[in-house]
């Protein structure tokens, strides 16, 4: 009983970390990417940890350690994602050209537009993050 | 008690062969973004290598790398893109 139920939640952590490498060789861009990347953890290495648990005992040293480090990747992957794929839209990482929306570009512009009319070119493109670029570049 | 030891070795292999598919990314990756990502779904796989070949060796010691990979391998991806972000602070 318990030999089945590790091998059926270790074949789901498995088959999900599989496909998310499988999706990280072959997505077409970057942002396609960084959803396989969380999602390999999220499906992929959780029902793994439950699985290590459910084999050695709730009460082992093991079970102790995989439950650590569920909680700890719950927390820590999604952060480092966000900052991934916030950096990489920021240095203008470019889309697959077949994406239909970008709504951070749209959101952009409208606020720009609003606000002075002629909100194009570099004043425009990245209208937040203006004063931490300048503290950046004063520090330099 | 515990299981078939074979079992947890086969799972720690097949983490390991999916590594590897990670490592053809992380080697082909045309952007440092990429590699970064490839880099950081292979560090997941690595600790979960790590915690399931201790439960197949039965060493309670190699836990501890596994938790030391989980709790700091994020800080590669986090510094790497504060410095795509806003170049060397």
């Amino acid at each position: 009983m318990k030999t089945v139920a590790f091998i059926a939640l270790s074949v789901v952590g498995l088959g999900f970390s599989l496909s998310g490498a499988v999706g990280i060789l072959r997505m077409p861009d970057l942002y396609s990417r960084i959803q396989c990347s969380s999602k390999t953890v999220t499906m992929g290495a959780l029902p793994a940890l439950v699985a290590l648990v459910v084999g050695e005992g709730v009460l082992s040293d093991y079970a102790s350690r995989a439950l650590i480090i569920a909680a700890l990747l719950l927390i820590v992957n999604p952060a480092a994602s966000h900052a991934l794929a916030r950096a990489a839209y920021k240095t203008g990482e470019p889309m697959w050209p077949g994406a239909v929306r970008d709504d951070v570009a749209e959101r952009r512009q409208r606020s720009a537009g609003a606000r002075s009319g002629s909100g194009s070119g570099s004043d425009g493109d990245r209208p937040k993050s203006g004063g931490e670029d300048g503290g950046a570049e004063g520090r330099r | 008690m515990s299981l078939d030891q074979n079992l947890y070795a086969t799972v720690a292999l097949a983490e390991i062969a999916i590594g590897a598919l990670l490592i053809l990314r992380l080697a082909a990756g045309p952007t440092v973004s990429e590699r970064i990502v490839a880099l950081n779904t292979l560090s997941t796989q690595a600790t979960l290598a790590v915690l399931f070949y201790a439960a197949a060796a039965d060493r309670t010691v190699y836990l501890d790398v596994a938790v030391w990979l989980a709790s700091f391998s994020y800080l590669g991806a986090i510094v790497w893109s504060r410095y795509l972000e806003r170049g060397l602070l």
